[in-house]
């Protein structure tokens, strides 16, 4: 593949935009119109010339915000007579909040946004299906029919279905939409046994609500947005990325398009990965800093750690195979403010985009962290988005001045930006030791417009290899976007004991898996690779270890054995014990088609001679006296380059911190590792 | 005293109006015990959508009667 690809990451305040051609990245970013991202998004594809490009690539929050702020449209919810309150029921776990606290109660029913359908919209038909999937009270059409009128009484825009069993066997859930459509007329209607056959039924009936509000929200914005594109004479091909930042052509991806939820956030990682292949280092933690929070993600050995499942909320699961990122309150805009007794904390509370830090002279009047940075003298008033935004650093100062607590300015200070390193070093540190990872062996990657002003601070607090900023670090989580395949993928549940009985059985439901996503993607293409994992447990146990790999080809005797061996490897790495006498039970089996997609790549850096400041900048309150840096123009800086800190290193849409005591080299591919 | 001969039921008030759901003429009026506790809630009788919900009385028909039935009952008990 060759030309020009677009890669479009729509974020909460800026929309940003990267287009690589023959190697070279060019960057924009434009203003996210939250109410209609479509038009930031194709603004920003257009500020690139997208008309001439060969890929489009776009990450989309629109479905996850319309979620997290319920502007849902109104869909019904049919499912076996006696189970509607299967969404209420959720997983009947507590959060984690509520576990010492004995006043928590659910919400039920019609009280307090959840579950996301009300009651009444939630139907019971008269049917059942057996746990094998043998018909046990057959569908009863008529009263069927009747729900489904209620439904259309109530101007429904969609309808998910979910039966019990359904993923054993789909006859009843296919006829009933088909009664949905003769009745509804052509509208949008998710079926489990197609969406998510998997077992679990709140899990199931999740995903397909979350499925059929998608496909209200996403159909249109497709719509749209495909359009617009067709307007500009676009002719390449859209795809949208899902929650593993994996690519799906925009047409197959609107047949499933829960998978897009967590499309955005997921792409730092693997950026993360893709550099990290790139300049030989293959264990990372990637923080992404931006506004309001910080992103972390966990790459082992140049793999992203995923998950099967994930919670959008408390009890809200979509079962899709999705990068793990943990989001901590902590970010850029986040407030440093005076407790009762005070000392001073920062964060959870964000300023936001609006009215962002007070420095931005905007009308905010309470300090974040960007005013410490600025008041500390790591930025400057005319460098912050290359000279496009002024700060003001006498607003940062009364901000600071008008807390309440007896400490001097300077602590103040001080403190503010101490405990928001120290509130990421925390997070990081619950993370990686949380997962059994050992953080001297891994190096830091600090991306997002603020991370490498913040991230580098770490080294005192937080034993880690190095920090590693990497080129273009405001931008790095829409260059995921071209740093990853194109994936087909299908997935069922089933309880199998693996032993030789299962074989011709397994056989049948991967190579059917597979033959299905291969009449989508088309014969021979060139470079495809299948991957087979499988979710499975010790019988008896309650809960899987996920996606662990399966052989391809044939399911046979032997193939079973790989299988076992597979898991009770795993599951020893994770726990410390392969229990060779207990019997395994698959759970769950996925196939994925992975279609090699091109990416973007880092040219070699330049040598440039020994670093040259471009001018001097005096750090105060950081430490005990102020101490003079120097500051470097990162365009300049070639190969080898070696700066001891303190120092700062600006470039258009970040600026790199240098702490005392730590040098920053520049590497091979335009990197600066600090350590 | 409370009245124990004859057998308490919800009484459900029609309410005038339409459904904003679902546009039926069937809205009406009556108490309902949730996870929450009582309710006054006002429902169409057609989808069941809710178009009303305040808390009523903590112990919903349960009044000052019922609780002296309980006590003189237990009283004419003791020996
Ligand atoms: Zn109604």
């Amino acid at each position: 593949m060759s030309g020009k690809i677009i890669a479009v990451d729509v974020g909460g305040t800026f929309t940003d935009v990267v287009a690589v051609e023959d190697g070279r990245i060019t960057t924009a970013k434009v203003a996210t119109i939250p109410a209609s991202s479509d038009k930031s998004v194709l603004a920003g594809a257009r500020a690139l010339g997208v008309s001439d490009a060969s890929v489009f690539n776009l990450a989309s929050t629109a479905g996850l915000n319309a979620v997290l702020t319920r502007r849902l449209p109104k869909v019904g919810f049919l499912t076996t007579m006696g189970h509607r309150d299967i969404l209420d029921r959720g997983s009947l776990v507590r959060p984690l909040e509520a576990i010492t606290d004995p006043t928590w109660r659910r919400n039920f029913g019609d009280a307090g946004g959840r579950p996301i359908i009300p009651r009444y919209l939630r139907r019971g038909v008269k049917e059942r299906l057996n746990a094998q999937g043998e018909v046990f009270v057959p569908l009863d059409e008529a009263q069927a029919r009747e729900e489904i009128e209620l439904l259309k009484r109530c101007n429904v825009q969609g309808v998910a279905i979910c039966l019990l069993h359904a993923h054993r066997n789909d006859v009843h859930e296919q006829r009933l939409r088909e009664l949905v459509l003769e009745i509804l007329g052509d509208l949008p209607c998710s079926i489990s046994s197609e969406t998510s056959a998997l077992i679990r039924e709140f899990h199931r009936a999740s995903t397909t609500v979350m499925d059929v509000l998608m496909k209200n929200i996403y159909g249109d914005y497709t719509k749209r947005l495909q359009k617009g594109l067709d307007e500009v004479g676009f002719k390449g091909e859209f795809n949208y990325s899902d929650c593993s930042a994996n690519l799906l052509p925009s047409d197959y991806a609107m047949q499933r398009p829960y998978q897009l939820l967590m499309g955005g956030p997921a792409g730092g990682a693997v950026s993360a990965a893709h550099f990290g292949g790139v300049i030989g280092d293959n264990n990372l933690l990637c923080a992404d800093v931006g506004g309001t929070s910080t992103d972390i993600s966990v790459i082992v050995e140049g793999v992203p750690w995923s998950a099967p499942t994930f919670e959008l909320e408390h009890d809200l699961v979509v079962s899709a195979t999705s990068i793990n990122i943990v989001t901590l309150g902590a970010g850029g805009g986040s407030i440093v403010m005076a407790t009762p007794e005070g000392d001073i904390a920062t964060g959870p509370d964000s300023c936001g985009a609006e009215p962002g830090p007070a420095c931005y002279g905007d009308g905010g009047i309470r300090p974040a962290v960007t005013d410490a940075a600025l008041a500390i003298g790591i930025l400057t008033p005319g460098g912050f988005l290359g000279g496009k935004k002024r700060l003001h650093p006498d607003l940062a100062m009364k901000a600071f001045e008008s807390l309440d607590t007896p400490l001097p300015l300077a602590q103040r200070i001080r403190y503010g930006w101490n405990m928001a390193i120290n509130n990421i070093a925390e997070g990081l540190l619950n993370i990686s030791i949380g997962r059994g990872i050992d953080p001297r062996d891994f190096s830091l990657v600090a991306c997002g417009a603020a991370g490498p002003m913040i991230l580098p601070c770490l080294l005192d607090q937080f034993p880690i290899r190095r920090v590693i900023v990497p080129p273009y670090p405001g931008l790095f989580s829409a260059l995921g976007l071209i740093s990853t395949d194109r994936v087909y993928s299908d997935h069922r549940g089933h309880y199998m004991v693996l032993d030789g009985r299962s074989a011709p059985l397994l056989n049948r439901m991967y190579s059917a898996m597979e033959a299905r996503l291969r009449e989508k993607v088309g014969a021979d293409q060139p470079g495809l690779r299948v991957l087979r994992t499988f979710d499975a447990r010790f019988l008896g146990q309650s809960w899987e270890t996920p996606l662990i790999e399966a052989p391809a080809g044939e399911i046979d005797e032997a193939a079973i054995q790989t299988m076992i061996e597979n898991f009770r490897t795993t599951y020893e790495k994770l726990n410390a014990n392969r229990f060779d006498n207990l019997p395994v039970e698959a759970v769950t089996y996925r196939v994925q088609l992975v279609l090699p997609a091109a990416k973007v790549t880092y040219p070699a850096a330049e040598s440039a001679g020994p670093p040259q400041p471009i001018g001097e900048t005096t750090l105060r309150y950081l430490y005990d006296e102020p101490r003079r840096a120097f500051e470097y123009d990162r365009e300049q800086l070639g190969i080898g380059a070696a700066i001891a800190g303190p120092a700062v290193i600006r470039e258009e849409t970040s600026t790199t911190f240098v702490p005392d005591g730590r040098t920053a080299t520049v590497g091979g591919h335009r990197e600066i590792i600090i350590q | 005293m409370a009245n124990l001969a004859k057998p308490m039921s919800v009484e459900k008030v029609p309410v005038a109006g339409v459904c904003p759901e679902c546009g039926a003429h069937a809205l009406k009026r009556y108490e309902a015990l949730s996870a929450g506790g009582w309710f006054q809630v006002v429902k169409c009788q057609d989808c069941l959508a809710s178009v009303e919900r305040k808390p009523w009385k903590r112990l919903g028909y349960v009044d000052r009667g019922h609780v002296d039935v309980i006590l003189n009952a237990r009283k004419a008990a003791k020996p």
